[in-house]
């Protein structure tokens, strides 16, 4: 999964020169919440955030007159003055793993992609990454969620997936998880199917362990808030 | 007692899907089979079957669609298009013969011959889509049947009640904009059970809004919370709305002993269902309910369940 298939390419940018007042419309018409700034050959110079508009407008606890005065003072100020200069920005070269963990830590909502030369390609916003989620889980297509208990050792995702496979069930997605058992795994896999009776049947043949997938969520709730 | 028909037909059997498939003929054999066994198929009143014709069917599903399925029957192929849907020769035909089933169940209630019926029919519908087939159903007999009485009959508000172990997407989606038809679902939470849909936020889209009501119950949850949801979602919004005919799609596969699921609800919570639909239905319909199987997979369970099922509709229990 790379960043290049999961960015917005159709861009909503700005120049350095457009008024806050402009770029406050023009966010809230495209329903936006990070908007580009490129210089007029395309080569990104920063980013402008709803936050950063939000920041530099004046209290809304003023009083009416004041704060009109003051806000047509500050909405033609152009963007270049608020924007965050050299902002953090990744390559389409990247993984989404790279992006999830660098938005995470950095807390970023968004990373321009740009190339090698700093032209602007795309932008990965959260809303891309939950897309690519969905996506990944294939939770939009139709199935259902089975939970197998599984001990720690080689080998046994394959006999599960064999098992599947036998029972030619297309597999959405697989999820692995840690459960109150240290020796044990729970492994989730979503089969794109609604007939699981023999699929079952045959897990627990195997002497595969089914739980509840709900049981497993209850049982590790209490470890949860214990830390 | 109330006059209760019984639609069933030896034909539906020839819908086969191989021996490997849960929805399978033996699951109408069985229930057929207890039926007699227990009396009860004496007291009901038997209601003939006869093939529907298309443009009732056509009145939910495209043409276009109806023709891909008569072709890959004809082609001898045996899915169609998923491995769920398991098809033979024979499942075009018996697919029509389960929507007349529906039809001649509602002429009949409709005419004052019988109260209330249900249908032992197969194949089941609540899963198909105006254009696709999903989880073992090709026609959604009971959406099909809900146009039948606007169409035929002129009832202008239509109640129906899901209560099979999955959510009926087909349903859902065919009505979702129609706020003539209020849709109850109760089901086994989409983030575990199959078809993934049947969110709480899901309730109707423009005119709709408002006419879709979902209850997903988490896997485990079982007749407590069962009753919670259909005293809290259902009750209120079906009185409120009052539907004039009321129609069900019900599947016994939320039972305890059904591997399909993980709702764990016992015979004695299908009771409770059971009694709150039926008394619904006095108080808003008339007592007018055509309730149309959909899926049950246990057969050591499932002829049971239809029996006290049928018993609350006759007012046997």
């Amino acid at each position: 999964m790379f960043v290049s298939e999961r960015m917005s390419k159709d861009l909503v940018t700005a120049g350095p020169d457009m008024t806050i007042f402009e770029a406050k419309k023009l966010m809230t018409e495209r329903d936006i919440r990070h908007l580009p700034v490129v210089d007029a050959a395309g080569k990104l110079l920063g980013i402008v955030t709803d936050r950063d508009i939000r920041d530099a407008m004046p209290s809304t606890l003023v009083k009416k007159v004041d704060y009109d005065l003051t806000l047509a003072k500050i909405t033609n100020y152009p963007i270049g003055d608020i924007m965050t200069r050299n902002p953090l920005t990744i390559y389409a070269y990247y993984t989404i793993q790279d992006s999830l963990l660098m938005m995470q830590k950095k807390k970023v909502g968004a990373l321009p992609v740009i190339d090698q030369e700093g032209y602007l390609k795309g932008i990965l916003s959260t809303s891309d990454l939950l897309k690519a989620f969905v996506n990944i889980m294939n939770i939009d297509e139709p199935g259902c969620l089975l939970c197998i208990i599984v001990k720690e050792k080689q080998g046994q995702m394959k006999k599960i997936v064999d098992i599947i496979t036998e029972e030619k069930i297309s597999l959405g997605s697989v999820l692995v998880a840690r459960v109150w058992d240290k020796e044990k795994r729970a492994i989730f896999p979503y089969l794109l199917t609604n007939n699981v009776i023999n699929v079952k049947k045959k897990l627990l043949d195997a002497g595969f362990e089914l739980i509840d997938p709900m049981k497993w969520y209850l049982d590790q709730l209490p470890q949860k808030l214990k830390k | 007692m109330k006059r209760t028909g019984l639609v069933y037909d030896e034909r539906y059997l020839l819908h086969v899907t191989g021996g490997y498939h849960p929805e399978s003929p033996a699951r109408l054999e069985a229930i057929y089979k207890r039926l007699e066994e227990s009396g009860l198929l004496a007291q009901l009143t038997r209601i003939e079957v006869a093939k529907a014709n298309q443009r009732w069917i056509e009145a939910v599903h495209t043409i276009r669609y109806i023709m891909k399925f008569d072709e890959a029957c004809i082609s001898g192929i045996n899915e169609f298009e998923h491995p769920d849907n398991a098809i033979c020769r024979d499942t075009y035909e018996i697919a029509f013969l389960a929507v007349g089933g529906v039809l001649k169940a509602i002429d009949a209630v409709m005419k004052g011959e019988v109260d209330n019926a249900f249908c032992a029919i197969r194949p089941p519908g609540h899963h198909a889509e105006v254009d696709k087939p999903m989880g073992f159903c090709y026609f959604n007999n009971v959406a099909i049947g809900a146009r039948y009485l606007q169409k035929e009959y002129g009832i202008e508000r239509v109640g129906i009640i899901d209560f099979d172990v999955h959510h009926g997407n087909g349903t859902q989606h065919i009505f979702d904009r129609d706020s003539t038809v209020l849709y109850y679902s109760i089901h086994e939470h989409p983030s575990f059970a199959y078809p993934g849909t049947g969110r709480e936020f899901e309730m109707g889209i423009g005119e709709g809004d408002g006419y879709t009501i979902n209850s997903p119950v988490l896997p485990g949850r079982g007749d407590d919370e069962y009753k919670r949801l259909m005293m809290q979602d259902l009750v209120p919004a079906f009185k409120k709305f009052n539907p004039e005919f009321i129609l069900l799609s019900a599947g016994f596969d939320a039972h305890e002993s059904d591997m399909m699921s993980g709702t764990n609800l016992s015979t004695g919570g299908y009771d409770f269902i059971s009694e709150v639909i039926v008394n619904l239905a006095n108080r808003c319909t008339g007592g007018r309910v055509v309730s149309v199987l959909e899926g049950g997979y246990n057969l050591d369970v499932l002829p049971l369940l239809v029996e006290n099922h049928i018993k609350f509709l006759a007012d046997l229990k």
